[in-house]
């Protein structure tokens, strides 16, 4: 009864300010549900067009990669460092050298690239997983995040063509499609972190969504760590701190240019809100689930990285070959918005920490993926190499670029 | 159409008639000269976008969509054949309105009408059915093989990437699946229901 209440007010409310002048689509009965992603979406023709776009099913041929389109800072350089990786997303390095690379429903699987002096082998380590976009490789194993479950790899790098059984680590995951798929890491505490989207676009998630938790590497003690946390596809700990840093997706539909998608830094872990449903990047109350709710109460984000920017992997730089001032800075892989008239970002961007809790400026670093208003090519993911070079995925174009600094 | 940008370059290297030989060979025996079906619960491929149909070459291929047929005709195709072919498919006009198979019964027109609105199936396949980009065309599709489709969905005995096209279908009938293919297989494109 209550969430018939609620669905008819958030209606009402975004008749109101979103679908003024198209008042036939109250009409009807009993309107089925909508994919999750279209929730919300205004009914003008122009936003029924917008949609989410899987990842291309082949993936770019080598000589075909848009390398030459990149932009970067002066002294800095791309090449293409791997392709034919379909829906290549999340990076990892393993404690030899291997590069592993997760992706989502289009392949759906976990391939593993080594490097054999400039020439580099790609293997599939394991297939079919449901939308295996989480990982991470600590102590010889290698962790894989689904929606439902987070499994292990022992031993991996030494049975690449040969990968053992996976370990079940913790079955308990919601298994949710929605903002279900992973990023996971291990923090300096030796747990892994590991978030829990919202099962929407937006809504009232209920207590066991929309936050970041962690637990032991045996799926025990299962604490939380951050709350009111929409969907995060990146984060990383502070080297300096050990804080938890990380990037999330802001509600969508809203408009075009609101609200934004954040940086944030967790200072009090398991004990903040960041905000879901209620308030968005820091400012902004939602139109239904905001009312009655102050956004000062919620903890603030330290940076807005742009509305609808697809804000995805994070990484602090603490390698050896950037210049000084990259020391200690976090990139950052903005994917492009799909859901935005006008796209832009699909880049890198550079934010500096202010020592604060805050971020101090943020800078353009790989650009020239938006050319006539398509992508061509759509960061996701960045690696700091042990050489100190930087790996960025594409998976649109099953690729990884490297950039290098200097000769 | 974002993404049909990152292999445009491509797709104009390749020779089309190449693929226009290769289609008349290896396709239209099925899905007729033109990519106009008139074989039972095959799809006219005539009309899809060449996104839609390198996702379902590769579905094929990987063993991912049910059609042992396609599978083994997708098998041994190399990316720049799924690239070629669905390129070729994505130059193929729709049908002609006028191409519609008689016998609409004006009932069920105007139940699948009112079906494709509550089902939300023009929130992807677009207001006038004709898909786009990754999403196929229903308008003016084979009625049994449409029909095929949606209880595959229904079932989940076909699946895309997602469940999406099974959790839209959850609420739908039998009967109701068969006003939603008598209908789509008779609308106009460019027409609203």
């Amino acid at each position: 009864m209550k969430a018939d209440i609620r669905k008819k007010s958030w209606r009402l409310a975004a008749a109101a300010l979103l679908f003024a002048g198209s008042a036939g689509v109250m009409a009807q009965q009993k309107p089925e549900e909508e994919p999750f992603w279209a929730k919300g979406r205004p009914k003008t023709d122009t936003a029924m067009k917008m949609a989410p776009v899987p990842a291309f099913p082949i993936p770019t041929a080598a000589d075909k990669l848009p390398v030459a389109k990149l932009k970067l800072p002066p002294g800095f350089k791309a090449e293409v460092w791997a392709s034919d990786i379909l829906d290549a997303r999340g990076l990892r390095q393993g404690d030899k050298g291997t590069v592993f690379v997760s992706s989502l429903f289009v392949a759906g699987k976990i391939y593993a690239v080594t490097d054999q002096g400039g020439k580099r082998t790609v293997k599939t380590i394991a297939e079919k997983l449901f939308l295996p976009n989480g990982i991470e490789f600590h102590k010889g194993s290698l962790y894989v995040a689904t929606p439902k479950d987070i499994t292990r790899y022992d031993d991996i790098e030494n049975k690449l063509d040969n990968p053992p059984k996976p370990v079940m680590v913790y079955d308990k995951l919601p298994g949710e499609v929605p903002h279900g798929w992973k990023f996971i890491k291990l923090g300096p505490d030796g747990k892994l972190y590991v978030p829990i989207g919202a099962p929407c676009n937006i809504c009232e998630p209920g207590e066991g969504f929309a936050k970041i938790v962690k637990m032991n590497l045996d799926g025990s003690g299962v604490e939380n760590v951050a709350l009111g946390v929409r969907n995060t596809v990146g984060f990383d700990f502070d080297p300096k701190d050990g804080s938890l840093w990380y990037t999330n997706n802001g509600r969508d539909w809203l408009s075009e240019d609101l609200p934004n998608d954040t940086l944030n830094r967790v200072s009090q872990p398991g004990k903040q809100h960041f905000g879901f449903p209620y308030c968005h990047q820091g400012d902004f109350a939602d139109p239904e689930f905001g009312w009655g709710k102050n956004c000062d109460d919620y903890a603030k984000p330290a940076l807005l990285t742009g509305p609808h920017a697809g804000t995805l992997g994070m990484r602090f730089y603490n390698g050896k070959m950037f210049p000084e001032k990259y020391q200690g800075a976090i990139f950052i892989a903005r994917h492009g918005p799909w859901n935005r008239t006008q796209k832009y970002a699909a880049d890198i961007i550079v934010a500096w920490p202010d020592g604060k809790g805050g971020i101090a400026k943020m800078e353009p670093f790989m650009t020239g993926l938006v050319e006539n208003n398509a992508y061509l090519g759509r960061p996701v993911d960045v690696l700091v190499l042990k050489d100190g070079s930087m790996l960025v995925s594409d998976d649109h174009n099953g690729a990884i670029y490297r950039i290098s600094y200097g000769s | 159409m974002a993404v049909l940008a990152l292999w445009a370059g491509t797709a104009a290297a390749q020779a089309p008639a190449a693929f226009a030989e290769r289609f008349a060979r290896n396709c239209a025996a099925c899905h007729g000269a033109g990519g106009i079906s008139s074989m039972a619960l095959t799809p006219s491929l005539a009309g899809q976008p060449s996104f839609y149909a390198i996702t379902q070459l590769f579905l094929f291929r990987e063993g991912r969509r049910d059609s042992a047929a396609m599978t083994a005709l997708a098998k041994d195709m190399s990316n720049d054949d799924l690239r070629g072919y669905a390129d070729f498919i994505g130059t193929l006009p729709p049908p002609r309105p006028d191409a519609a198979p008689g016998g609409a019964d004006p009932l069920r027109m105007e139940r699948g009408a009112t079906l494709t609105k509550r089902m939300h199936c023009t929130g992807c396949h677009g207001s006038d059915l004709a898909g786009g980009s990754q999403v196929p065309r229903l308008a003016l599709q084979r009625e049994d093989y449409l029909l095929h489709a949606l209880r595959g969905f229904r079932a989940a005995t076909r699946v895309g990437y997602t469940q999406a096209m099974t959790e839209a279908l959850a609420g739908a009938s039998p009967e109701e699946l068969e006003d939603l293919a008598h209908y789509l297989a008779r609308v106009p494109a460019g027409r609203p229901p």
